[in-house]
């Protein structure tokens, strides 16, 4: 069981994480979704250990009840690939042009596991069928330049599973794949998960991608988790303001193009964008997008409350 | 694909023709380089000494084979052993980082700031001149060069998001060092190493042509260059030969430096 508890990430221009709490248990699936600055992949790199040296941290990560906080590298080094592993969004720039697939795959399990070069190839092989890539002897010897999007992605999964992790951490795996690509990569990392009784942190803002693929979900703005639940309950009936707008700004490929009177119909947007890290209000860091912003939303942060933790001063004090 | 920069061609045929003459040294010269036949001194060029003798009588074409092959040899042992510890230490401070890395690097500022012949004239002057101190004068100049080519590159790949893949499956950084850091910065070194060859058959030709390189009878086109300078006006070819020699070696690396950087960095080619 991984937890993190009021975690803060603080570099010198601000806070990239925000007190967040979460608790990821074996065989979970959790989604986290949330705009680009959101502190989706601060939130990863806790989990790893890898938070930049410029950064400070404090608040609590355990790993089954063992605080991690205060860990060295050397340590992480052990826990990393064995008890929890990453996956990255641009799966061609995650691979080293130079090496042969096969030699990528194999290096953690030759490391952590000490196996042979014959040992650890064979498992290569193995981890490749479990992956969906065909022929998996032939595309060992391959180099990623010789490999389609999909199959690179799916040999970085092959990377993540070599030494049977816990955890699986997937920052936005699908986002560089096209659509039917992307579907099979979801539906390979849920049918991993559940085969290995391997928990998931699917990262993106693919909301279709991450109602597919988890049973959990985390909003996340401006470093703070503003409202978590069951997916399909927060995506049935968001509660926070933000929530309400992310889902709002779908499109929806049903919907008619023009409405009565023959105007173009607009997709609704949150107005605004996210502020940098030294801009952001000390209150709710959704305050001067918010629809329902009261007086005290910009200076004084709303703690999470209620069955969804949601994060709103609104809420707190009944409809606005 | 794209044709072949020019300036690779015409280095490699340099380099080639060279590096031949060189090699085929070891196993064939004309006459033994180093026979002395006074009789016979400042002979013209003739079927028997193609290029003619020296003021002793030597045969130039076997002197000038003879000393391709100890110039090769020098710039070699030179680059690579000054290439060696320069992209170690480049590696070291590029892995580790903070105090070490500014060591390191100040350290190299140091090593650059000091004269290379001056270096060789100060270990000739404590150990004696001496072959073997002219290639570790050069090696020794070769050191802070690599050790900034391999840092630069280094901190480049270590931004790349296939090494924090490869910390996120639990990798040291030795390991990333050997498995991404170092084959994606071997053509970088590569063309520093070619580059820093022509200048080490430079710095061997000026070491002993001040005689601080190859001693008597070791041949060394820096001194039969010296040796041909006090004869300039009797036999002008005797200084010509050794130098066109130098001017081929160091013009032929130079170029072939030049366009394995076009070849590997197109971004970088010069616009003609």
């Amino acid at each position: 069981m991984f937890e993190i508890q009021n975690m803060t990430v603080r570099f010198t221009i601000g806070e990239a994480l925000r007190d967040a709490s979460l608790r990821i248990s074996p065989g979970d699936r959790m989604g986290i979704v949330g705009e680009s600055g959101s502190g989706k992949s601060m939130l990863a790199a806790c989990l790893m250990g890898m938070v930049p040296d410029a950064a400070t941290l404090s608040g609590r990560l355990t790993i089954d009840g063992v605080d991690m906080t205060q860990v060295p590298e050397i340590i992480w080094q052990t826990i990393r690939a064995r008890r929890v592993a990453m996956i990255f969004q641009e799966p061609m720039s995650a691979l080293n042009p130079l090496r042969r697939v096969g030699d990528t795959v194999a290096e953690p399990m030759r490391v952590h596991l000490g196996l042979s070069k014959t040992q650890a190839r064979d498992r290569v092989v193995g981890l490749f069928e479990e992956v969906g890539i065909p022929d998996p002897t032939a595309r060992l010897r391959m180099f990623p330049h010789e490999l389609s999007g999909g199959q690179r992605q799916r040999v970085l999964i092959a990377l993540a599973l070599a030494c049977d992790p816990e955890l699986l951490i997937a920052d936005e795996p699908t986002t560089a794949l096209d659509a039917n690509v992307a579907l099979k990569i979801t539906d390979l990392l849920v049918n991993l998960s559940t085969s290995r009784n391997m928990a998931l942190v699917f990262i993106s803002h693919d909301l279709a991608a991450v109602a597919r693929a988890t049973t959990n979900i985390a909003v996340m703005y401006g470093g703070d988790i503003v409202e978590r639940g069951l997916t399909a309950e927060v995506l049935a009936n968001p509660v926070h303001p933000y929530t309400q707008g992310l889902l709002a700004a779908r499109p929806d490929p049903r919907a008619v193009p023009r409405d009565a009177n023959g105007n173009r119909r607009r997709l609704p947007t949150i107005p605004g964008t996210v502020p940098p890290l030294d801009k952001m209000a000390q209150g709710c860091r959704f305050s001067g997008r918010c629809s329902v912003e009261r007086s005290e939303c910009a200076s004084v942060k709303p703690m999470p409350a209620g069955p969804r933790h949601a994060a709103c001063h609104a809420i707190l004090r009944g409809a606005p | 694909m794209r044709p072949l920069p020019a300036n690779f061609i015409i280095g490699a045929v340099l380099v080639g023709l060279v590096v031949g003459v060189a090699a085929l040294s070891l196993i064939w010269t004309p006459h033994d380089p180093t026979t002395l036949n006074i009789r016979g001194k400042f002979g013209d060029p003739s079927a028997l000494n193609w290029l003619g003798t020296d003021q002793l009588g030597r045969d130039i074409v076997s002197q000038l084979m003879a000393a391709a092959r100890n110039s090769m040899t020098v710039a070699l042992v030179a680059v690579l052993l000054g290439g060696s510890i320069g992209v170690a230490l480049g590696l070291l401070a590029s892995a580790v980082g903070g105090w070490v890395e500014d060591i390191v690097m100040r350290l190299a500022d140091l090593g650059f700031a000091f004269p290379a012949l001056l270096f060789a004239i100060m270990l000739a002057a404590v150990f004696g001149p001496s072959l073997t101190n002219a290639v570790l004068a050069i090696a020794f100049i070769n050191i802070p060069i690599f050790a900034r080519v391999a840092r630069a590159s280094a901190n480049q790949i270590w931004t790349r998001e296939y090494v924090l893949a490869a910390r996120a499956a639990g990798m040291n950084k030795l390991a990333i060092t050997g498995d991404h850091i170092l084959p994606n910065i071997a053509a970088a070194v590569i063309v520093q190493a070619t580059i820093e060859f022509a200048v080490a058959i430079l710095a061997e030709a000026a070491l002993s042509y001040l005689g601080l390189g190859a001693q008597p009878p070791a041949s060394s086109w820096g001194r039969m260059l010296s040796e041909a300078q006090t004869l300039m006006y009797l036999a002008p070819d005797l200084a010509i030969y050794p130098g066109l020699c130098i001017v081929i070696a160091v013009l032929g690396f130079g170029l072939l430096g030049d366009g394995l950087r076009d070849i590997t960095d197109p971004r970088l080619a010069r616009t003609r």
